[in-house]
């Protein structure tokens, strides 16, 4: 549970981010998204104390985090930065064991939890524990910054624009990686991006930023069916906003049961999203398709028409909320 | 995934030793063997009565200079790399103007004047010219100090804040690390012109190699000087052969 209380930090007058309140559940995924230059590198920092809050209060499970001494409060809290920062001068294993060691665990246990890490994150030992950074791709050193992070198994993870410097595939690999992660381990993550698609994708819980402001927080689907102003809007991708929110929605929560008529051409399983789903059809030339288990035995229908109209009632409904 | 191909560390290998041997065993070899070459020396000075340096013995003479040099290389490289890490802390910032002028006065002045300026208040003999050397050699290490660690990666630092270590284990196992190839690039220039400056402690009563230099100087004879010359060149080389390896191998330990 972290929760900051009006945190305001300023540099030289100059404000970084006013007013800042915020509550992130234990075990939630939460994403900061917003401009560059909107105070969320600055919120996330302030967490491990790396930036001093000018004003305000931040609690960690309803301590402040001014009782604590900040070199042991980061080794209680994982962080992971966009250009990695492993140490050039060592070695993959030396690099994730590295808090563990800070915390004088010993060497046999240290040992033990770099080699289960590796596996979690797909490193083979043999293979990666003794490179150097500078012998790993992009995507490798980032699953080596995120395993040494995790190294003494912290309950807060802070991941600064993680994936901002792959390339889209890899990128789309680490995030489906990390929400495989998060699905066995329910840390308490707080997540910086840009990359609204990553965040929407990633986060249970969404926060936009503008100017060192919260201006919008919500989950994802609540934030794209009602966004709270034209800069939000925006931000969640406009025109696109539609096609968003069905690619965060399953096609198993819109099929209906098997109609009586034949199966149609075109099948989409159970686990793919709407916006497959509506591109199938747009691809395909049909109103309908047949939905599939994962054994490819038919198991319902979805129906363009059906799948319209809950759109809109599922508007209506948020509009009289 | 899609992998880099690897680039094979450039392996390190017994052989890289080869080349300090050798200069040390040429060094040695010269030491031993210039009292037996009269003929050679004959040649290069036949006016001469005597050709052979004989005041003192050129093993003695090598290791009074290498001693004269190790005390300032040790003091040289204790102040340099502490003022060029003072310098680069939060709080030592201010001074680093103060502390790199230091250091480029220190390398400017000619070490003959520091040794003028210095007879006086320390009288003749071996403290004169370590002064004079310890003032000549700071320049390059606490400028390559300084450059080794704000070169180091700030995302780097940054990340190790992130992880809890404390100022010291950041300077210890991160900063001083990853700066050593180039402090030691540093120490290596300080020390190799040292060998030969020190060879200037002869003027004021240090007896070392520039002994057999001043003498050929003063009596007009070429073969003492080439005897002087010649260890201490072979000595500035096998010094800097040996630093060769040392930043070989830190080399293989940082990319």
């Amino acid at each position: 549970m972290i929760e900051l209380c009006n945190v305001s930090k300023f540099f030289d007058q100059t404000p970084a981010v006013e007013e800042l309140t915020l509550s992130i559940p234990k075990g939630k995924f939460c994403a900061l998204v917003g401009t560059s230059g909107c105070g969320k590198s600055t919120t996330l920092r302030m967490i491990n104390r790396l930036l001093t809050h000018s004003s305000g209060e931040i609690e960690l499970d309803g301590q402040s985090i001014d009782a604590y001494d900040p070199v042991l409060l980061r080794r209680r809290i994982g962080y992971v930065i966009q250009n990695t920062g492993l140490f050039p001068h060592w070695n993959v294993a030396r690099n994730i064991g590295l808090v563990p060691r800070l915390l004088k665990w010993p060497t046999a246990q240290v040992n033990q939890r770099v080699e289960e890490l590796m596996g979690l994150l797909g490193l083979p030992v043999s293979e990666f524990a003794h490179k150097y950074p500078h012998q790993l791709s992009g995507g490798q050193a980032q699953r080596v910054g995120v395993a040494r992070a995790l190294a003494a198994d912290p309950d807060i993870l802070l991941m600064d624009e993680p994936f901002g410097a792959l390339d889209p595939i890899t990128r789309e690999k680490l995030q489906e990686m990390l929400m495989q992660l998060q699905a066995r381990l329910h840390k308490t993550i707080v997540f910086v991006t840009h990359d609204m698609d990553e965040a929407l994708r990633l986060a249970d819980m969404l926060v936009v930023m503008r100017d060192g402001r919260i201006v919008q927080q919500g989950t994802p689907l609540s934030l794209l069916q009602k966004p709270t102003d034209s800069f939000v809007d925006s931000l969640l991708g406009g025109l696109e906003r539609g096609l968003k929110q069905a690619s965060l929605t399953r096609v198993k929560d819109h099929m209906a049961p098997l109609g009586p008529h034949l199966p149609a051409q075109s099948r989409v399983m159970t686990e793919q999203t709407l916006r497959q789903a509506l591109s199938m059809m747009l691809r395909d030339h049909c109103e309908w398709l047949t939905v599939v288990d994962q054994h490819d035995v038919p198991v319902g229908e979805l129906s363009l028409r059906k799948l319209v109209k809950e759109a809109f009632q599922a508007q209506e409904k948020s509009r009289d909320v | 995934m899609t992998s880099r191909p690897v680039h094979p560390r450039s392996a390190y290998h017994p052989i890289q030793l080869l080349w300090p041997l050798m200069w040390l065993v040429l060094l040695v070899g010269v030491v031993l063997m210039i009292p037996h070459a009269q003929t050679l020396f004959q040649w290069l000075a036949p006016d001469a009565r005597q050709v052979i340096y004989q005041r003192a013995d050129f093993t003695q003479l090598l290791g009074r200079h290498l001693m004269v040099v190790g005390v300032a290389a040790s003091i040289t490289i204790t102040l340099g790399v502490l003022a060029g890490v003072m310098v680069t802390r939060q709080w030592g910032r201010d001074f680093l103007p103060l502390v790199s002028q230091i250091a480029s006065l220190g390398q400017t002045f000619p070490p003959v004047a520091v040794l003028a300026l210095a007879v006086p208040a320390l009288g003749f003999g071996t403290i004169p010219i370590i002064v004079a050397l310890v003032l000549y050699g700071l320049l390059p290490i606490v400028r390559n100090t300084i450059a080794g660690l704000k070169d180091v990666d700030p995302g780097v630092v940054s990340a190790a804040y992130g992880m809890g270590m404390t100022p010291g284990q950041i300077l210890r196992q991160v900063e001083l690390p990853l700066a050593a190839p180039v402090i030691l690039a540093g120490i290596r220039t300080s020390v190799t012109i040292n060998i030969a400056t020190a060879a200037l402690g002869a003027t004021v009563g240090a007896s070392n190699l520039g002994d057999p230099i001043i003498a050929g100087i003063v009596n007009a004879n070429n073969a003492y000087i080439v005897q002087g010359a010649m260890v201490i060149a072979l000595l500035a080389v096998s010094i800097d052969s040996i630093f060769e390896v040392f930043q070989r191998r830190l080399r293989l330990h940082t990319p």
